[in-house]
């Protein structure tokens, strides 16, 4: 079926100055035109539909003005990428990497030079284009990304680390997507860091898939300070096949309301996935996290571990779902999703959902909302400490647990200064 | 020299009123012991002193050289030159007890010119030789599965490494075995001096074997009734609390005292 484009001409023009595939154009009118029947995901708990998150802007090729990196210095690694709104500002990678055929590379580049392999996994495994309105409209508005292939028996040991900075400093909705393909055997260490410039209000409708392939290890860490005024959808799934595993270690450090959909399909006998997370929210912000693991094949194991702080007025959810399929003998979930709230007005939930379909399994939660320990602060300040320091103290042990399982050093250190310095920002509205 | 001065001290829990009217005066220098039954308010004293939220003050002052402490939050108490080594201390996982240490003397120094970590670890590892911890006291979270023998021990660390002017010791005692008690005690004897001034509270005489007072207070029934020097404390010892209330002609029950 060929799609006329001429009812697009936006689309039709942005594909003609981005040179696109016309498969990729494609999908973007068909997903446009199904977005008309689908409605947004429903999350428990975690009212968001009245959000300005829906994409509304045409699409269109923008360029970010260059300085406004300086603002955020990212710190420079052997393997690095620094984008900016849809420009790529630095891609950087060892030879080593490339030497064993590791692709790493924009989201115009990979359309242009990888047409077949994005093809083959864009949205086709983790996550599904016509899932619901926001994942249809991501493919109609997608303008930038990243996509990294590991071929099969590749281990790496050195880490990529991207730096994805929104540009909000005009009104443009940002929509980013990221393929992460793990080949068989291979090992790969990812972190992103989810930044924005500027102040205006803007959208951002942001999807990452990890697609980890037979007995594959993929290490994801994300440090996420999205800006104020930015409402975000942001989607992370794992799609996990035969024994492989995924480390996932996010830090939810944003500024702004957002929906967390973070999701791992153990598709694969014995896959298996982790996932640890943090998570403050200050001023009046609303942070809703969904936390989805799916045991599908024989011996899987999801874990979840979450646990999150409460500043001033605002609010954090806490979903955890363990769902086990009929058939996924000897699988194996646990979650436990913790909320600690500092002030009375703070609004907290901690969510736990067990969803077992298959009897020879084993699954547990906890769950818990509680509020600063007054004997905690107390000895703490009878030490001298103030208690804004002394709140920080009691908050860090609240996450430490979560801290101390996340595998990598250098996250868990680089996570701890940014709860720091969101608390102390966060400090400043009490 | 610094004073502490409690006057006319009131003090309620949950509307309950526990202090009746304590006075009590010391200054740096010397060491004063309080003692009494169970029930009587001695922790209520301390804690009051250092602002517990729950221990409402109806009446009094407490004056730290001449300045009235009462209205102060419990930071600015301690900065002021204030700790309590508490009875049941609270544990706080994910803080390592060096880097909680080394916090609060830096919370006493200029922003701009904290101690430094060499320093510090220095400092610190000689005064854990004093007091028998091993080394790796210093990197576990803060009191978090520590046996109450060592909660006591880090307490008296503390109270070391921040070398406050007045130190209340609250029942540092309970719970320790005698080998314990010896090297807490050489701890707080290796405090005394001119700049140190500490209030000991105790139900037993015991303690006061190995850290000779000045001054003895006896409480009972919310207030100071009794003062005197180490002989008082030997002879409560002997006679009971119940031989000096009626010496006394109190007309205060003791909780402990059978019906």
């Amino acid at each position: 079926m060929t799609v006329d484009l001429k009812k697009y001409p936006t689309i039709a023009a942005y594909a003609e100055k981005t040179a696109e595939p016309a498969w990729f154009t494609e999908l973007r009118t068909k997903s446009l035109e199904k977005a008309a029947s689908l409605a947004l995901p429903s999350f428990e708990k975690i009212r968001y539909q009245r959000w300005p998150i829906q994409l509304k802007q045409p699409l269109e090729r923008k360029n970010s003005s260059k300085e406004l990196i300086e603002e955020i210095k990212p710190e420079q690694t052997e393997n690095m990428v620094v984008q900016l709104g849809q420009d790529t500002l630095e891609l950087k990678v060892s030879n080593e990497l490339r030497s064993q055929g590791v692709i790493v590379c924009d989201w115009h580049t990979a359309l242009q030079e990888h047409s077949d392999l994005v093809k083959k996994y864009f949205m086709q495994k983790a996550v599904k284009i016509n899932e619901d309105l926001l994942t249809a409209q991501h493919v109609a508005h997608l303008t930038s990304g990243l996509f990294i292939y590991i071929p099969k028996n590749v281990v790496l040991k050195k880490a990529l680390t991207s730096y994805f900075v929104q540009d909000a400093t005009a009104k443009n909705d940002y929509v980013h997507h990221v393929i992460i393909v793990a080949g068989e055997n291979s090992e790969f260490s990812y972190l992103e860091n989810l930044k924005t410039v500027g102040e205006q209000a803007t959208t951002a409708n942001i999807i990452v898939e990890v697609i980890a392939q037979e007995n594959s290890h993929v290490k994801f860490a994300s440090v996420d300070r999205l800006g104020a005024k930015t409402t975000t959808y942001l989607n992370r799934r794992g799609y996990l096949e035969k024994n492989a595993k995924i480390d996932w270690s996010m830090g939810m450090m944003n500024d702004g309301n957002i929906v967390g959909d973070f999701d791992s399909d153990l598709v694969g006998a014995g896959s298996h996935s982790e996932v640890k997370i943090v998570a403050i929210s200050t001023g009046k912000q609303i942070q809703g996290i969904d936390t989805r693991v799916t045991n599908i094949g024989k011996h899987t194991i999801g874990h979840i571990l979450q646990h999150g702080v409460i500043l001033s007025r605002s609010s954090l959810v806490f979903n955890g779902i363990g769902h086990i399929l009929k058939g996924a003998k000897g699988a194996d979930a646990q979650q436990e999703s913790r909320v600690l709230m500092l002030s009375n007005k703070a609004k907290g939930d901690a969510n736990p959902i067990l969803l077992i379909d298959d009897n020879d399994v084993t699954a547990g939660h906890a769950a818990s909302i509680g509020r600063v320990n007054q004997e905690q602060l107390y000895y703490l300040m009878s030490r001298g400490l103030p208690k804004k320091m002394a709140e920080r103290l009691v908050i860090i042990g609240f996450l430490g647990p979560v801290l101390a399982a996340i595998p990598s050093k250098l996250i868990r250190e680089q996570l701890k200064i940014t709860i720091e310095r969101k608390l102390i920002d966060g400090q400043k509205d009490e | 020299m610094s004073t502490l001065e409690v006057k006319d001290l009131h003090v309620s829990i949950d509307g309950k009123n526990i202090l009746k009217g304590v006075n009590l005066k010391m200054q740096t220098g010397e060491i004063h012991a309080i003692m009494g039954p169970n029930g009587t308010g001695k922790s209520t004293l301390s804690e009051a002193i250092m602002g517990h939220p729950a221990y409402k003050v109806t009446k009094g002052e407490v004056l730290l050289n001449g300045e009235n402490i009462l209205e102060l939050p419990v930071d600015e108490r301690a900065r002021a030159g204030l700790f309590l080594a508490m009875q049941y201390p609270a544990e706080i996982p994910g803080v390592t007890n060096a880097e909680f240490i080394r916090g609060a003397i830096n919370a006493r120094l200029p922003e701009d010119k904290p101690l430094s970590v060499r320093n510090f670890l220095k400092r610190l590892d000689k005064t854990m030789g004093v007091l028998d911890m091993t080394d790796e006291m210093a990197d576990r979270y803060l009191n978090e599965g520590f046996s109450g023998g060592e909660k006591k021990r880090n307490e008296i660390l503390q109270l070391m490494m921040i070398k406050p002017k007045f130190a209340i010791l609250d029942e540092i005692d309970s719970g320790l075995d005698i080998d314990a008690l010896k090297v807490v005690s050489r701890g707080v004897n290796q405090m005394r001096g001119p700049e140190f001034g500490s209030l000991i509270i105790t139900h037993y005489q015991r303690l006061l074997n190995y850290i000779v007072p000045d001054v003895v207070h006896v409480m009972m029934g919310g207030r100071i009734v009794k003062q005197g020097g180490p002989e008082l404390a030997k002879r409560l010892e002997d006679e009971g609390y119940a031989g000096l209330r009626d010496e006394l002609g109190l007309d205060i029950k003791l909780v402990d005292e059978e019906a």
